[in-house]
């Protein structure tokens, strides 16, 4: 193998890598946008997981438990939106917006005793057999345990929307909730779990951050890849198969970027770190000359007004 | 459970109905007792005490207001009443939500139909329904085939409902309360996005309904539909039930309006004609989104009434008369002036009124009190320099509401605080205030209770001795009463304009609706007669409205 199919390939490798907090985050935010919540507090849910994924295995030592906990926060988190949205009314964009500011801040003030500290978390192990398949095996299967978990999501998620009657629910809650409540459905019930699972899968993304990415607790470490997970969920027009496919390409260009600087390119740095945010731009601008917003749930971001 | 197959199929053929009687014996399925209901000060139904029994199709007559839909609305336990019970099978029962009463049972078809767009037939019939974890998508659409077979209520279960026409629709709705087996079906208002072919087809299937034991009631406000398909009427007026007529005893059309009404009214309308002048708006060749070529003059003097089901392009038509969407091609002369230089100055002196259908959302603004609504379009008659004449203007408002009689008077108030029709009378006292010479008026009538129907149309008739009127409507009626001559379009096109006088085509108003023109009948099945509804002429075929590119699958995996 020649100096450049392997670089190639680790640059792949690292595309996975990099596009699994994004796809997990991604995930959640389009589970929870097709129940009819918009939930803009994507990167503040991500950054308290990784704080708490990272305090949970710091104290605990098991990943497991920091990876249970980083869910549990992040989608505690998620119910405050829940309770300005649901119980109240309130602007969902608004609320949305609060909450990252919110999570950012919490992490930061947290956080500052534990930076730099390092811990155990999840470690790269080839899956036996698979690992050995040319090219792809090294691209797919020499990670850890929370880059797999990520591979049964979106045909888990899609199983779930099209194949079963709760997807079913939690379609008709997004598109249409007064046809929901007709039908014997509670919509207000069925947004509440869209944004408990959307806001664990946030704490996950997070999660792997501070566990799998990098073995360490840093202030701002999402930085941003909550908000391309927001971008991402209209790029894809709500499909989980179009989420691969986005958060891996983002996922490309950071890795592609992180290689760049390693090598020594000669490209101011501020330059690359910004072809991610560049790219969700772009992104955006296309998805809407397609015509994206139309495949958004008719009902996203309209509150449910309660029954007389 | 009243829902047994019925055995007296072939007792009957020429009537619609095959199983009137059997179930005639059965004790009623729901009974409300003393029915009362208030909104703050206004009584909505006073201790209403009604039957409603299997296999009969119960008629709710009465005017906008007369309080049908809230009586029903608590009959499928969306409003809670303020006193009386509702017995089902003899068991007094409450409804804490919609959902109660679908397990008891009770569904209802609203006029907003609650289905989603983006899912199919299959999927929106067993939405909260399926009684397994994973969907079978085969398997459903087989049930919802047979369901739709056994009722007649034609329907493709893999449509998407985003593509299907109103009946198509409203259809589904129905076969979701069938799925659940509900004994009672509510139908409010069913007919008033239907072609006539289609109502035909309904009132078939609910004879189907009936035949087999379902109990239905039936909303409306149309005397002659609910004398046709209806075994049991009762009158609503003001919130009390004025009459209760079985079968045997429904009197005829002009009684059943006065008790509708509580007194005579005159449905017709004195339209003597005038000698049209000079015309005042020309469409020509008119083409677009939603129209193709389009022709059309209005004179002074006479209204032209385009007829048709909504949204068969009269909302484009409208737009591109009225200014709010550029014509693309073909041309339009408003008052002699091309389309652009009509439009190019500033509005206000224009002489071309708009009564637009959604006098809530695009003729008024609900915050603002009357005045302000006033001038809206009236502005510029009061302005001096950048200023208004409030006090001219409030002066004006005064007369109009006056003159209009709109109640409550206090202009002060925000519009949102005046009814439907109260607002229409507003609105009209404002565009007629401005003197125009073109007047475009969009279903004028809808949702007015009669009185106010006559005042409008009294309006609209008058201002013909000075201006030419467009009239869209929706309602049949209205057009044959009150205009010169007639337009009925269909998909954008108007299939044929003619004179009110012209009897035959008046006639075949019904057909060319479901856009056949009557001296090319070549398609056999639309030959029909849209009158009486016909045993031989099944609820079979799918509707032509429907969209049949729109059968994809779901979304697909990764």
């Amino acid at each position: 193998m020649d100096m450049d199919t392997a670089l190639l390939l680790s640059i792949l490798a690292a595309t996975v890598q990099s596009g699994t907090p994004i796809l997990y985050a991604t995930l959640g935010e389009m589970f929870t946008e097709r129940s009819g919540v918009l939930n803009l507090g994507v990167e503040g849910m991500m950054i308290v997981g990784a704080f708490t994924a990272f305090l949970a295995t710091h104290l605990t030592g098991n990943p497991w438990a920091g990876v249970l906990a980083a869910g549990l926060c992040g989608g505690g988190l998620s119910l405050l939106h829940g309770v300005v949205c649901l119980v109240f009314q309130g602007n969902q964009v608004v609320s949305g917006l609060a909450l990252t500011i919110l999570g950012l801040g919490l992490a930061d003030f947290l956080g500052t005793p534990y930076v730099g500290i390092t811990t155990t978390g999840f470690q790269a192990f080839a899956v036996p057999v698979l690992a050995d398949i040319p090219v792809l095996g090294t691209i797919f299967f020499r990670h850890d345990a929370l880059v797999y978990l990520s591979y049964l999501l979106p045909p888990l998620f899609w199983l779930f929307m099209a194949r079963t009657r709760a997807g079913l629910a939690l379609r008709a809650a997004g598109e249409h909730p007064a046809a929901a409540s007709a039908a014997g459905l509670s919509p207000v019930r069925i947004r509440w779990c869209g944004i408990f699972t959307g806001g664990f899968l946030a704490g996950l993304g997070g999660a792997y951050l501070s566990l799998a990415y990098t073995h360490l607790w840093t202030n701002n470490m999402t930085s941003g890849r909550g908000w391309i997970a927001v971008a991402l969920v209209i790029f894809a027009f709500w499909r989980p198969g179009r989420a691969v496919f986005g958060a891996y390409l983002f996922g490309g260009v950071m890795a592609l970027q992180l290689r760049l600087q390693a090598m020594g390119a000669n490209l101011p740095s501020s330059l690359m770190l910004m072809l991610p945010y560049a790219l969700t731009v772009l992104v955006l601008l296309a998805s809407s000359a397609r015509g994206g917003g139309r495949a958004a749930p008719a009902a996203l971001g309209v509150n449910i007004e309660p029954e007389e | 459970m009243s829902d047994t197959p019925h055995t007296h199929a072939a007792v009957a053929p020429e009537t619609p109905r095959r199983a009137r009687e059997a179930h005639a014996h059965l004790p009623p399925v729901v009974r409300l007792d003393g029915i009362c209901k208030s909104f703050g000060k206004v009584r909505a139904n006073h201790d209403i005490t009604l039957d409603i029994r299997p296999g009969c199709i119960k008629a709710l007559l009465g005017e906008n207001g007369a309080g049908k839909s809230t009586l029903m609305s608590i009959l499928a336990g969306k409003l809670r009443q303020d006193s009386g019970s509702i017995i089902v099978d003899g068991t007094p029962t409450v409804f804490a939500s919609p959902r109660d009463a679908l397990r008891a049972g009770i569904g209802m078809v609203y006029q907003h139909f609650m289905l989603v767009d983006s899912m199919t037939v299959a999927e929106n019939v067993l939405l909260g329904q399926s009684p397994h974890m994973l969907l079978r998508p085969a398997r459903m659409r087989d049930e919802v085939a047979a369901l739709a077979e056994r009722y007649g209520l034609a329907v493709e279960p893999a449509a998407r409902v985003g593509g299907l026409s109103m009946g198509e629709r409203q259809r589904v709705e129905i076969l979701k309360l069938l799925y659940r087996d509900s004994r009672v079906l509510i139908l409010d208002e069913p007919t008033a996005v239907l072609t006539p072919r289609e109502t035909d087809q309904l009132f078939e299937a609910m004879w189907r309904m009936a035949d087999q034991g379902k109990a239905l009631v039936f909303i409306s406000h149309k005397l002659q539909e609910v004398l046709t398909v209806a075994d049991e009427i009762a009158i609503l007026r003001r919130g009390e039930v004025v009459d209760e007529f079985s079968e045997a005893d429904v009197p005829n059309q002009t009684v059943l309006a006065n008790r509708m009404v509580g007194r005579d009214v005159v449905l017709q309308v004195d339209a003597k004609r005038l000698a049209p002048v000079d015309t005042v708006l020309s469409v020509e060749h008119l083409s677009g989104p939603g129209l193709s070529d389009v022709s059309l003059t209005v004179r002074r003097g006479e209204i032209v009434a385009i007829a048709g089901v909504a949204g068969n392009g009269q909302k484009e038509l409208v737009e591109a008369i009225c200014g709010l969407a550029r014509p693309e091609a073909g041309e339009v002369r408003i008052l002699g002036r091309p389309w652009r230089e009509f439009f190019a100055g500033p509005p206000g002196r224009r002489g071309l009124a708009y009564i637009p259908e959604d006098r809530q959302g695009l003729a008024t603004c609900r915050q603002l009190d009357l005045v302000d609504n006033f001038l809206l379009t009236t502005r510029n008659l009061f302005a001096k320099g950048v200023f208004l004449d409030r006090a001219e203007a409030v002066n004006a408002v005064k007369r109009v509401v006056w003159e209009y009689n709109v109640q409550p008077g206090d202009i002060t108030a925000s519009a949102r605080a005046l009814s439907g029709g109260n607002l229409q009378k507003l609105v009209i006292g404002r565009e007629f205030f401005r003197k125009p010479e073109v007047i475009v008026a969009e279903n004028p009538t809808q949702g007015l209770d009669i009185s106010a129907t006559e005042e409008v149309w009294g309006r609209l008739l008058e201002a013909r001795s000075t201006a030419g009127v467009l009239l869209v409507t929706g309602d049949l009626n209205e057009a044959l009463e009150l205009a010169d001559r007639i337009a009925v379009m269909y998909r954008g096109r108007f299939i044929d304009v003619f004179d009110k006088d012209d009897a035959a085509k008046v006639q075949a108003i019904g057909l060319m609706m479901a856009g056949v023109r009557p001296d090319e009948p070549d398609e056999p099945d639309e030959a029909d007669k849209a009158g009486e509804p016909d045993e031989a002429d099944k609820a079979g075929e799918p509707d032509e409205l429907g969209d049949p590119d729109q059968k994809d699958e779901a979304e697909t995996p990764a």
